[in-house]
């Protein structure tokens, strides 16, 4: 669906997306993550044909988008400021939207604004951080795009409406197939929303991955021994980070569940639990993999 | 039908299996039933569609279920060697939670005394 390979982007001398790969399937919901930044938001100007790419070019289901109209209309992106016209109320920008997107439904967007109850006639300037933001997204989904292109969206919300914008967006992917591309740093948010997860950092992209795979493809283990047994132990397993606590043994690790289990139960623990990790516990040992981790600041 | 703990450590996907097969093995879900639809249930749970149909695909392979296309997912008829794999695991599962018993001093006649209860009034997936 979406495609974007060898994707680099430069401004004067600072790399701000280098030689990346992402690649969206249709239906999916693709939590873009990392760190302050890393690229994310160039990146999803590059793919939604705002800012064109140095080197390569993004395709939405084989088609380049940058100065595509066609495309375009079946495309949209929600900023990380939403932005409208200078003094336009809600009801100004859907007649703007109706002429832009074929695909538009008033009777959608009729529904929407009563539901979320703003009111279509005032200034959307006067409005706060979180109703512009509302009113974005009741613009976007009465557009009806195939593709959306989200950056922070659900900052500002209040946890009523991201839960119900978020009830939006499932419905528009569970019956129409709609591809959502989402970046976020709030990893607990994007944990129960997205299916796949890419994680930039410093411009790159360090790995793309379906969520449930990378849950399974690493894991945290609490051991304890009656006999510490020595070194090997650790050296037997692919480990990411381990922390000794008196006599348990924390480790994260690399690998399936059932090569971990067999291998650890051959030293005989006294204490063996496998504990899932969480989204945020994995980006934050990843991180540390490449260097960039948590370090007590003490001024 | 149930929630999902958005809190808890554990994949939703996992969570929606094991709500699903409890469902199915405490025969609240009969044979045959058909399960909530793909795109009703992300709905209601306000969870990632592609999500569900993976909780729904793995369910499959188990043989806790089986689908006709373009109709949805039925509970298949219960089988007595369902998952062989599964079975294994909660052996082990019970050895674990009987040896905490009989560490903590409940004597072995105690310990028969609840599975005879749990086995009189229902009739469970073995035979004996």
């Amino acid at each position: 669906m979406i495609k974007a390979d060898n994707i680099s982007k430069r401004f004067g001398r600072f790399d701000a997306v280098k030689d990346v790969h992402v690649h969206v399937k249709k239906g999916s919901i693709y939590g873009l993550l990392g760190s302050n930044g890393a690229g994310k938001t160039t990146l999803l100007k590059i793919i939604s044909g705002i800012i064109r790419a140095d080197h390569g070019v993004p395709t939405i289901e084989g088609e380049s988008i940058f100065e595509v109209p066609d495309v375009k209309k079946r495309v949209l992106f929600i900023p990380d400021q939403p932005y409208f016209f200078h003094q336009t109320s809600l009801m100004q920008m859907a007649s703007f939207y109706e002429a832009v997107y074929d695909q538009w439904n008033g009777e959608r967007f009729h529904q929407l604004y009563e539901h979320f109850a703003l009111n279509p006639n005032a200034s959307l300037s006067r409005m706060s951080k979180g109703m512009q933001r509302q009113a974005a997204f009741i613009l976007t989904l009465s557009a009806k795009p195939d593709v959306l292109i989200l950056d922070e969206p659900f900052d500002g919300l209040d946890p009523v409406v991201r839960q119900q914008v978020k009830n939006l967006l499932i419905q528009d992917v569970s019956s129409r197939s709609m591809t959502v591309l989402v970046s976020s740093h709030n990893l607990r948010e994007m944990e129960d929303f997205c299916d796949a997860v890419g994680v930039m950092h410093k411009g790159g992209l360090l790995y793309e991955r379906d969520l449930e795979e990378l849950k399974t493809d690493i894991s945290k283990l609490q051991v304890a021994f009656k006999k510490i047994p020595d070194e090997s132990f650790l050296a037997g397993m692919d480990v990411v980070h381990y922390e000794k606590r008196g006599r348990v043994l924390t480790c994260i690790v690399r690998g399936t569940e059932d090569e971990i289990d067999r291998y650890v139960r051959s030293y005989e623990p006294a204490i063996y639990d496998v504990l899932p990790l969480t989204l945020e516990e994995i980006f934050t040992y990843e991180m540390g993999s490449v260097g960039y981790e948590i370090r007590n600041l003490i001024v | 039908m149930f929630t999902i703990d958005t809190r808890s450590r554990v994949p939703i996907y996992e969570q929606l299996t094991e709500k699903l097969k409890e469902l199915i093995i405490r025969e609240v879900m009969k044979e045959d039933e058909k399960l909530p639809s793909v795109r009703s249930l992300a709905q209601d749970l306000t969870i990632n569609p592609n999500t569900i149909q993976k909780a729904y695909r793995e369910l499959e392979r188990e043989g806790y279920i089986y689908s006709i296309p373009g109709k949805g997912s039925f509970v298949s008829p219960v089988k007595n060697e369902i998952n062989r794999e599964r079975l294994e695991m909660l052996k082990k599962e019970l050895e674990r939670i009987v040896g905490e018993i009989l560490f903590l001093g409940v004597p072995k006649e105690e310990v028969i005394r609840i599975i005879d209860k749990m086995t009189e009034p229902e009739r469970g997936s073995d035979d004996d």
